[in-house]
């Protein structure tokens, strides 16, 4: 800058500070003012929008979509435009220029003037530079997919239902609903292999949660148990490998003390004298924890699945007389009590005992019946209408 | 009584003399936008503020990290909010000085004779951009790690040196234990100290050379 432009600007600067104000208050004023308007913003941000919570690191979920913070997500869709062996421009050269330009910006522009009309070429650049910043945001937002909602229980109580869930789907087959082992049966390949208990004071005080964790995850294969952690050829994440642990923890170690506000999470409610209970309520849990494991897609199970209430009602070789409203001599209630079925012609056995290892417990069997012979309500307000009609005869 | 310890410390502190080149200075009539500077400042004090409180709890390592996070979240008394200021905090601080910038921009008080306080600022702009990319990590969750994952890939495809910084801010070929205590490092001690001290010679500066005018039409 030339030595007269240096004087004409010292000179107004000198005249705008004595028509200026105060430093202390007017400037600080304005700036305690604005610093405090930031500070309720960011309460009212924390306390109405809070943290998205989200699954522990698993180096192994390579299926999860990377998100960089907002602030580099321009960056990040910029690249996308630059792709293979010029990578390295759109990573290195760009913004190291970049970065360049900003830092030498007074000395690029020597024009004197400052008025930003005077200044329009600068003033262009810069403009086409943020409003290119905030296009490549917003499309890296828009095209970016929905992260597929993994199951991230943060709380006991929420591992606790994701864990009984899990148990019930991958592990009950074998180790049935309660971890008891016993003889296998209806299950591939281990056909009666007498499995020892996963849930007595022997194996729980004698396993950390860090060993179920790996048990469950590599599986133990000279045994006949398959593995489950997603880095061994497994379905399960590493955050619902430590939810099953929780849950088995919980559930069978007599030593740890489950939270009070965690302890009702996913339990079976009982039913009063009287009350009829529930598809909603009470027969999905049960059968959640007893049955699906089996009666799911992929299984041997004469194709009957039981994952939704349609299912139970319309799936199955026998679909026509596993349940039959009012009927006691429903497959269902037959199978549970420990009744086989046979074939009318052959006499040989079609349908084994409910669940085949071991029968459950008298209330959850009675609990069937009553159900079934009430129609097999689907909601509990269904239910409750049903108790209410019963109650008034 | 009050004026004889006043006296006494003004003696030997110069308190007035404090007050009348900092304080009691006249500046330009200037408008809102030109609060965005201290409202930085602020923000970057409540960033410090409660980055310390979080450090009582949290533990950077991989086993116990997330869950120390989880810990804050739900057994501190107040965890929730401290970690909330500061992880909103750090977004608003970006914003604040990003537009801060394109403000300095605008009225071109980039030029003289404040030319130095443009390449301190440059400077804090980029360690306030390394503080989110290094605090990004430290919760150990999904978002972080694959996040990281990508980021220092991406570095890795620098020419030639690529690989080494690749190496360099992992501590390895993968995300591990090391990486976390060097991300964390970086974040609570290395850019931090850089930061202050960029800071205290961004606002030697503006007091030295005091806040610009706007600009008129003809200048
Ligand atoms: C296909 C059948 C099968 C399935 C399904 C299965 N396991 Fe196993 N599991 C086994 C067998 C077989 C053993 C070995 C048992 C033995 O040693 O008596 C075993 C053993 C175990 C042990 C005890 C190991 C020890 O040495 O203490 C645990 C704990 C265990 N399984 C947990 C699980 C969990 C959790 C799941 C569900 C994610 C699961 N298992 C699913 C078959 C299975
Ligand atoms: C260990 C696996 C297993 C479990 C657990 C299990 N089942 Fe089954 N289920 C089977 C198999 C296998 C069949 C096919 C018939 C057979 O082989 O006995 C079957 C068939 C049935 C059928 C007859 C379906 C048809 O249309 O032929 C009913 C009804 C049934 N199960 C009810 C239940 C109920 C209720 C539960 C839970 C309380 C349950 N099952 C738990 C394995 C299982
Ligand atoms: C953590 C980040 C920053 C803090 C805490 C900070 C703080 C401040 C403060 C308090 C002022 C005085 C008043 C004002 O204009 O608001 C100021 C002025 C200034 N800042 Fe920053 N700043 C930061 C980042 C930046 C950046 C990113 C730039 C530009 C690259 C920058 C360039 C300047 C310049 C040139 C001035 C003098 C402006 C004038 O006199 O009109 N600062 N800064």
């Amino acid at each position: 800058m030339k030595e007269e432009h240096k004087q004409e600007y010292k000179q107004k600067y000198e005249q705008a500070k004595q028509d200026g104000v105060k430093f202390w208050p007017d400037i600080i004023y304005k700036d305690l003012l604005v610093s405090f308007g930031l500070f309720i913003l960011l309460v009212g941000l924390v306390t109405f929008v809070g943290i998205h919570p989200e699954a522990k690191a698993d180096p192994s979920d390579t299926s999860y979509i990377p998100r960089p913070e907002w602030y580099f997500l321009f960056l990040f869709e910029f690249l996308k435009f630059v792709p293979g062996k010029i990578e390295w421009v759109g990573t290195t050269l760009i913004p190291a220029l970049a970065v360049l330009a900003l830092l030498a910006l007074p000395f690029l522009d020597k024009n004197h003037l400052r008025h930003w009309k005077n200044r329009l070429t600068g003033i262009s650049i810069m403009g086409v530079v943020v409003l290119g910043m905030v296009g490549l945001t917003v499309r890296s937002v828009i095209t970016t997919p929905e992260q597929a909602e993994g199951s991230a229980a943060n709380t006991i109580q929420d591992q606790m239902v994701l864990g009984q869930e899990i148990y019930s789907v991958y592990c009950v087959e074998c180790h049935g609903p309660d971890g008891e082992g016993g003889i296998i049966a209806g299950v591939e390949g281990l056909e009666g292999v007498d499995l020892k208990s996963i849930s007595s004071k022997d194996e729980m005080y004698t396993r950390s949660d860090e060993t179920l964790e790996n048990i469950a995850a590599f599986g133990q294969q000279d045994l006949g148990m398959p593995p489950y952690g997603l880095a061994y050829g497994g379905e399960l994440k590493k955050t619902e490998l430590e939810s099953v642990v929780t849950f088995m923890r919980y559930t069978w170690d007599d030593r740890v003390e489950l939270p009070e506000d965690a302890s009702s999470a996913g339990a079976i409610p009982e039913i009063k004298e009287f009350e009829v209970p529930s598809y909603e309520i009470h027969i999905s849990r049960i059968v959640q924890r007893y049955c699906i494991s089996c009666h799911r897609p992929e299984k041997e199970n004469n194709n009957y699945l039981m994952q939704t209430y349609q299912e139970m009602l319309t799936t199955g070789d026998n679909q026509g007389n596993n349940l039959i409203a009012g009927d006691l001599n429903s497959y269902m209630l037959l199978t549970n009590k420990g009744i086989s079925i046979l074939d009318p012609v052959s006499g040989e056995e079609i349908i084994q005992q409910m669940p085949p290892t071991k029968l459950m417990k008298d209330e959850y069997i009675h609990l069937f019946e009553i159900w079934v012979l009430n129609g097999m309500p689907e909601t509990a307000a269904e239910a409750e209408a049903l108790t209410a009609a019963g109650q008034e005869e | 009584m009050a004026q004889s310890i006043f006296t006494w410390l003004d003696e030997r502190l110069g308190l007035t003399e404090i007050y009348d080149t900092i304080l009691d200075r006249k500046v330009p009539k200037v408008n809102w936008w030109f609060t965005l500077g201290s409202a930085s400042l602020f923000l970057g004090l409540l960033q410090g503020i409660t980055g310390m409180m979080l450090s009582v709890y949290y533990v950077p390592t991989p086993d116990h990290a997330y869950d120390s996070i989880t810990y804050i979240m739900t057994g501190v008394q107040f965890g929730w909010l401290i970690r909330g200021l500061h992880h909103w905090g750090a977004s608003l601080l970006i914003l604040t000085a990003f537009f801060h910038l394109l403000r300095v921009f605008f009225y071109g008080a980039y030029k003289y004779p404040r030319e130095f306080t443009w390449f301190t600022g440059v400077f804090l702009m980029i360690g306030a951009l390394g503080m989110g990319f290094t605090g990004y990590l430290l919760p150990w969750n999904q978002r972080s790690y694959w996040a990281t994952t990508v980021g220092s890939e991406i570095a890795g495809t620098v020419p030639v040196v690529g690989d080494f910084i690749l190496r360099v801010l992992r501590g390895g070929t993968d995300l591990s234990a090391v990486t976390l205590s060097r991300f964390f490092a970086m974040h609570i001690w290395i850019l931090p100290a850089v930061i202050i001290a960029t800071v205290c010679a961004h606002l030697y500066l503006v007091i030295r050379l005091g806040i610009s005018n706007i600009p008129d039409r003809d200048s």
